[in-house]
């Protein structure tokens, strides 16, 4: 059985213990309920990443500039001169 | 010697392309701080990815210049972990198909040559920066190299010295810059490589245990490295003292060794799928060849057409070919100026001369090719001197003059008037009638004193090999 | 609850409200989540900028669920959504959403509503803020279904700005000539209530029809669940405090400031997704989940051939519990074909047809309104 906390971990959630006896009872009817891929074979079948079948259009190398510094930075929650900022990352 | 080092390399090359990998933004180095950001490289919601033909073509190159086998279809896939300097939460990668696979690639050593295999090529998105800033105590954030295309050349573990690497990596390097698929240049981190390392006895076939060294951007301090953490693993089999662990360690230039980067988890599940919004793109031979036949010329290529065609010295052609934008100035410069021995006299001599003066590295001289051929074209035709050229490149290199309006407007032209020159001789040997005795005495040094004396009265300007011939039939006379 | 973020108090034949996922310039776009609190979009979403060119009014901006994710409580309330409701109360002529697991189809018919679940890849997905991206599709909520198509031929053709399209710069919808079969999967037909499989047989008496069997209809919904949750965890995983959205306060640490934001800014739907995409995708579930899925996933494409039966007709509701009830709504984004569903003698019915054959929908729903 998956440890939940692992996966909090890698997804950076943190669930309260409420949420995480929720989020147990669902996975735990999920999972149940996956063991009947176990049953179709598919053995020689390729996988399908999209349903789609055209080639990817490329672009050329050309440089456009679509939104200025200002309107990207207009977003951020913290930023400083002309960085976005977060807590130190390194001692 | 008793054990023997087996080492591998996982090289990250820059693409020089304009634009970045999955969208229009400029990748040009040294631009504002997130100057080059854009809602798809910042990892915004409601994008859309566009793969940059430029780069794939220029991947394509890098596949045939290692030899490798070119996959006809290739998708990308999303390598997902959180660090700040990744916007969207995920690396666009590709494991599940690489762009090149099977290549190898020949050194040649003290020891000989020998081929080093590759396992792949892959494209994939470089990150941001970021800076730690004690003033805040913050850590900032620059996306402007996030989403900047990269190849990830990965090796396998043929490499048995450090010789063998450095000459891996200056092959690579000479490949790479000479198709300008990259400028590969280590110290601005456009070539940055990581290194697996293990020690077995010699003649043993298991691998032993394998570190990974980060953070080395030098060759020198890859050699350093090599030789470092070598002998740790050697003195942790010899003496048990250490219990040598897989891990990721990280070199410091500073102090000569590596240390454990303990926060980095080795055990890190990146949950690797394929990205289903980028659709395949298709590499078909057509392709393929019109890459192979648009590629420049390779150092080695070059070299022989210098040597064998232009019948350069092999100590030349050597340096001119080692830098890519050497022997770019050296081929524009030439068709300025259509003289191969001087054009590399001056490049080698005068020109790294004045960059290594400035801490400047054979890729980074600039110079207008034109001025620099007339510069060469006014002393070879004895316009103006060596001594003046040397002063005039400066100028050149600094303030951008033009060679030929600035001699003439400063009066730097030679002095090949022969009356002038010959009154100008009688002069100096009347006025030094103690030199002149000397001379009769025997002493022939006294010639270079004549020489420097004229030269001086002339503004150091006189033509010298008209002075030495006016002076010598002068001095006979007498 | 209102069912408007943004209300632009328009009205009129030619109004079309707008989910709160569909990105408009200068507005600011939540997608029902906390996470993208204070988020304004730098650009229109293509499917607004031909809007507008098409001479059409926003009314405004619906309320969602988180990022429409798939609710798999029983006991949620039964309110309908803002789009639906905009359309449904007559406040907006036609709606745009995202309906990736099927709330729209199942809501339309109970309301008076009709949904048009286009082609995947033939209505550009810039500016939608993604869930599952191999699956995601703008629709259209609309009172009847000819008009809806008509929206649709301003909406559809290939956008510069989406690489994952087909290439068709256009697309004609009409009525078709093409003889019609439905196809009826009987054993999915029986598992719905009495009255609905009763209207299912009277519509069906009014064209020719074939028995089929829905091969793998008892892995539709793990499939669906297995892809969607895995891609709609990386797509959330844009979503730290950092450079747009939502961030936490009191964090200590970068790691503190990722989960801080991300567990106060996503509710459960999202956190349950995240988590259960991670663990999908994980090395030792990627294989036997991830992989297995989509696999069978080709396996299901191909099962449905339209070879005897041109167009596939199915209940809206076959369960009390969401989760089965999804592997309603799940034939039509795994296998990228149009779906449109509606009301017919009070119970909903939805119909499925091959790639790019939304005319034959509409022919069936023409000749069954007649």
């Amino acid at each position: 059985m998956p440890n939940i906390e692992d996966y909090e971990a890698m997804t950076k959630i943190s669930l309260s213990e409420d949420e995480r006896a929720v989020v147990s009872d669902y996975m735990d009817m999920l999972l149940d309920s996956f063991n009947k891929l176990e049953d179709t074979d598919v053995s020689g079948v390729e996988p399908l990443i999209s349903v789609l079948d055209v080639k990817g259009p490329m672009r050329d190398d050309l440089v456009i500039k679509t939104i200025s510094r200002e309107e990207l930075l207009s977003n951020a929650p913290e930023q400083h001169d002309g960085y976005f900022q977060v807590p130190r990352t390194v001692d | 010697m008793k054990y023997e080092t087996v080492m591998g390399l996982e090289v990250h090359v820059e693409l020089a392309t304009k634009s970045k990998l999955f969208c229009a933004c400029s990748t040009e180095f040294g631009s504002d701080i997130n100057e080059n950001v854009c809602p798809v490289c910042a990892g915004m919601p409601g994008t859309s990815l566009m793969v940059n033909k430029k780069a794939v073509e220029l991947a394509i190159a890098a596949g045939l210049l290692t030899n490798s086998e070119i996959s006809p279809r290739i998708t990308f896939d999303k390598k997902n972990y959180f660090y700040p300097d990744l916007p969207s939460g995920y690396q666009l990668t590709q494991l599940y198909s690489p762009i090149c696979k099977n290549g190898w690639v020949e050194i040649e050593t003290d020891a000989g040559k020998k081929k080093i295999n590759l396992v792949q090529i892959h494209l994939e998105e470089d990150a941001g920066k970021l800076i730690h800033d004690d003033w805040t105590d913050t850590t900032l954030i620059d996306f402007n190299r996030a989403a900047v295309p990269l190849i990830e050349i990965v090796t396998r573990p043929d490499f048995r010295s450090a010789e063998e690497v450095v000459a891996f990596l200056e092959k690579l390097r000479s490949l790479l810059s000479f198709a300008d698929v990259s400028d590969c240049k280590m110290q601005e981190g456009s070539m940055r490589c990581d290194l697996n390392l293990s020690v077995r006895e010699k003649g043993t076939e298991k691998l032993g245990t394998r570190t990974e060294i980060k953070n080395m951007n030098s060759l020198k301090a890859i050699a350093a490295a090599i030789a470092y953490e070598s002998q740790r693993h050697i003195d942790a089999l010899e003496t048990g003292d250490e219990v040598l662990i897989q891990e990721t360690r990280r070199w410091d230039d500073s102090i000569g060794a590596t240390f454990s980067m303990r926060d980095k988890e080795d055990a890190t599940d990146y949950r690797v799928f394929p990205n289903p919004d980028i659709m395949p793109v298709f590499i078909d031979d057509e392709w393929i060849d019109a890459v192979g036949s648009n590629l420049p010329e390779t150092a080695q290529d070059k070299f022989i057409r210098l040597t064998q065609g232009l019948g350069l010295p092999e100590y030349d052609s050597e340096i001119i070919t080692r830098s890519k934008n050497l022997s770019n100035i050296f081929d524009e410069t030439l068709k300025h100026f259509n003289n191969p021995k001087e054009v590399a006299n001056w490049i080698i001599v005068e020109l790294l001369s004045i960059a290594k003066g400035d801490n400047k590295g054979e890729d980074d001289v600039r110079i207008d090719c034109r001025k620099f051929a007339k510069l060469i074209e006014l002393v070879d035709g004895r316009t103006i001197n060596r001594n003046v050229g040397k002063k005039i490149l400066s100028l050149i290199l600094e303030e951008g003059i033009d060679p030929v309006e600035y001699a003439e407007k400063n009066k730097l032209g030679m002095i090949n008037d022969t009356s002038l020159i010959t009154s100008t001789i009688q002069e100096v040997l009347s006025e030094n009638p103690k030199a002149l005795e000397e001379y009769r005495g025997g002493s022939k040094k006294v010639h270079g004193f004549f020489v420097g004396q004229i030269m001086r009265k002339l503004g150091g300007k006189a033509n010298p090999q008209i002075v030495n011939k006016l002076l010598v039939e002068a001095l006979k006379e007498i | 609850m209102g069912l408007f973020i943004e209300d632009y108090k328009v009205s009129g034949a030619d109004t079309v409200a707008l989910e709160d996922s569909i990105m408009q310039k200068g507005k600011q776009v939540t997608a029902g989540s906390r996470i993208l609190d204070n988020f304004t979009s730098p650009f229109n979403a293509t499917v607004v900028d031909r809007l507008l060119d098409g001479g059409f009014k926003i009314s405004g901006r619906t309320v969602m669920d988180e990022f429409g994710l798939l609710k798999l409580s029983r006991d949620d309330d039964n309110t309908p959504s803002g789009a639906l409701r905009a359309v449904s109360e007559g406040i907006s002529a036609y709606a745009l959403c995202n309906d990736l697991f099927g709330r729209y189809r199942g809501e339309a018919p109970k309301n008076d509503c009709c949904y048009i679940h286009p082609t995947y890849g033939t209505v550009s997905r810039y500016g939608l803020i993604p869930l599952a991206s191999s699956m995601d599709q703008i629709g259209i909520v609309c009172k009847d279904l000819s008009q809806g198509f008509k929206l649709l031929s301003h909406l559809a053709g290939k956008d510069p700005k989406d690489g994952a399209m087909f290439p068709d710069s256009s697309y004609n919808y009409g009525t078709t000539d093409e003889k019609i079969t439905l196809g009826v999967p009987r054993s999915v037909v029986e598992k719905a209530d009495e009255g609905t499989r009763e209207a299912i047989m009277d519509f069906i008496k009014e064209f020719s029809s074939t028995d089929i069997n829905l091969e793998y209809f008892d892995l539709y919904n793990q499939v669906m669940y297995i892809l969607s949750s895995a891609e709609i965890s990386s797509n959330l995983s844009r979503y730290d405090g950092i450079k747009f959205g939502y961030r936490a306060s009191g964090y200590t640490n970068i790691d503190d400031l990722y989960i801080k934001t991300r567990s106060e800014g996503f509710g459960l739907d999202a956190k349950l997704t995240a988590i259960m995409g991670a663990m999908i995708l994980s090395k030792d579930q990627y294989g036997p989940y991830y992989e297995k899925a989509m696999k069978i996933r080709r396996l299901i494409k191909e099962s449905v051939k339209f070879d005897t039966y041109k167009v596939i007709v199915l209940p809206c509701r076959i369960s009390d519990d969401p989760y089965e009830n999804l592997a309603l709504y799940s034939l039509a984004p795994l296998a990228g074909l149009p779906s449109v569903s509606f009301s017919y003698k009070g119970h909903g019915i939805q119909l499925v047809a091959g790639v790019k054959k939304e005319n034959l929908l509409l022919s069936t729903w023409e000749v069954s309104m007649a």
